[in-house]
């Protein structure tokens, strides 16, 4: 069982510019006593999200969207427990996947194989469990010898053949993708697209952000709007994406 | 429907999390940290591989650097204090090899939080592994210190004794301790961007207030506080005495164990309140 409840989730984040984030601004502050500064006090933050409440469960496919800026990677970011919302309450159970930085731990140095190991052990996946991937991963990239090879001699394709092989390698209980990935050339599209699918299929709550109704439409079964950082509507796909587009 | 906004019972605003509960989220942060032991062992290993990389002697510029200056300062300082070089160069390469360990930990400390922003702001990694990251980079270079003492000690006569098994005990001390300064200063120094320049300057004079370059019985009677009240010397002894063939003396033990256990409450306890609040000042 995974679920996922977000109770009047508020995040703001602060703008420390380089005055305000030195400890001499702090001290001089604090020694001149402070009631005069209170509008020196007033700290500029940017308001990402604001008030969210949401609860999902197995079986939920969400997709978030919304202009740019609304608050979509952030609310992923929560989703995904990085940011931890200062007001408000996040529950989340379940094993998360984020597929918003494929090469996360991936270091160029090292060959296609140690970067197996590397990537599996931030995605969580003992060592033991990363070895038996070795053989997938090996036919679904068709890097051949290249996984050999350090990583740094490999064109940005295969590099990103090589990260999206890991990344999807293992399915998990909440899957979270900030846009979906589009890896590599034509022929690898379609593979990667069949991958992603199962994927998708098999992982029991799936948030995604896109800007494409075509991806929203084939992998959610509820969408959510987000505007200025809040949630104005929530539910029917089509409903949600014909309010988004109506309302500019 | 399966998606619905949740029915909140009570309407008045969200409490922000007690104290209680942000400790038993810091308290969960270490234990899972210790736990990731793989992730940091690897970031550790790779902040060491990727500043030596392709270098024909790679990591062992770090003993190289390191012995260079011992024995040049210690030629030197031999003559300045006028001791005699069999008695002041061991001694000499001790104190720097432990101080290295010791400051290495203090600087690094401010950008453990700093250096990992891209991690932090990607993945739900609890903020204690880049802490113990950054102690694996500097027991790495430790180690490769470690390497110039025996020679040191073969080449002027000195004989090991069974003291010297006191030694390794006073390391585990010293990086026991590199992670409440590491979970303090770190998430200070993300907080106060200035934090990291003046711990640089406070360390060079420590440096040289703390018997790292002089012995303590070089000191006029008037400032023996100087060494007595020094957490840091406590640290330092507990590692070079046994090195050098001598048991530490009882009250570095006890002042050793004092800042343990004061530094982890104070640290612990800021931690816990502004551990959620890291990720927002990167």
């Amino acid at each position: 069982m995974a679920s996922i409840v977000l109770d009047r989730v508020t995040v703001e984040f602060p703008i420390y510019n380089a005055r305000k984030r030195s400890l001499k601004a702090e001290l001089i502050r604090r020694a001149v006593g402070g009631r005069i500064q209170s509008d020196d006090d007033s700290r500029v933050s940017v308001v990402a999200l604001r008030d969210i409440s949401l609860m999902l469960k197995d079986g939920d496919r969400l997709g978030l969207v919304g202009h740019n800026g609304a608050g979509k990677s952030t609310l992923l970011r929560v989703l995904s427990r990085v940011y931890e919302p200062p007001v408000g309450h996040a529950e989340i159970k379940g094993t998360i996947s984020s597929l918003t930085d494929l090469t996360m731990g991936m270091d160029p140095e090292a060959t296609g194989y140690e970067n197996i190991l590397l990537r599996s052990i931030f995605l969580g996946v003992p060592i033991k469990q990363a070895r038996q991937m070795v053989p997938e991963i090996e036919e679904f990239t068709e890097l051949g010898n290249f996984l050999n090879l350090p990583m740094r001699t490999y064109s940005s394709g295969m590099m990103v053949r090589l990260a999206f092989a890991i990344s999807t390698a293992v399915t998990p209980e909440i899957l979270i993708m900030d846009e979906v990935i589009a890896a590599g050339d034509a022929a690898f599209f379609e593979k990667a697209e069949a991958r992603l699918d199962r994927m998708v299929g098999s992982s029991r709550i799936l948030v995604v952000a896109s800007h494409s109704d075509t991806v929203i439409r084939r992998m959610c079964n509820k969408a959510a709007l987000l505007r200025e950082g809040r949630i104005t509507m929530i539910g029917d796909v089509d409903e949600v994406l014909a309010t988004y587009h109506g309302q500019d | 429907m399966s998606i619905t906004i949740p029915e909140i019972a009570s309407s008045e605003p969200p409490k922000p999390p007690s104290m209680a509960r942000h400790l038993t989220l810091a308290l969960e942060d270490l234990v899972k940290g210790l736990y990731d032991w793989r992730i940091w062992l690897l970031l550790g290993m790779n902040d060491i591989r990727q500043r030596y990389r392709r270098s024909q002697l790679g990591q062992f510029w770090i003993t190289f650097a390191m012995a260079t200056t011992i024995v040049t300062l210690g030629i030197l300082y031999s003559y300045l204090f006028k001791m005699d070089l069999r008695v002041y160069l061991p001694y000499l390469g001790t104190s720097l090899v432990v101080w290295g360990l010791i400051s290495g930990i203090v600087t690094d400390s401010g950008s453990a939080f700093i250096n990992s922003e891209a991690y932090v702001k990607q993945a739900s990694i609890p903020r204690s592994v880049f802490v113990h990251q950054m102690l694996v980079r500097n027991s790495i270079v430790f180690l490769h210190n470690l390497i110039i003492l025996p020679p040191l000690y073969l080449f002027f006569g000195l004989t090991p004794s069974w003291v010297l098994l006191l030694a390794p005990i006073g390391v585990a001390f010293i990086i026991l301790n590199g992670v409440w300064v590491g979970l303090l200063l770190g998430a200070f120094c993300a907080r106060y961007r200035d934090m990291p320049q003046i711990i640089a300057s406070l360390i060079q004079v420590v440096f040289f207030m703390t018997p790292v370059m002089w012995q303590p019985p070089q000191l006029p009677g008037r400032l023996v506080w100087l060494v007595r009240y020094n957490p840091v010397e406590s640290f330092m002894d507990l590692v070079r005495d046994p090195l050098l063939g001598q048991a530490p003396p009882v009250s570095s033990w006890e002042g050793a164990a004092i800042v343990t256990v004061v530094g982890y409450s104070v640290s612990v306890l800021f931690f816990a309140r502004f551990r959620a609040r890291i990720i927002y000042w990167l």
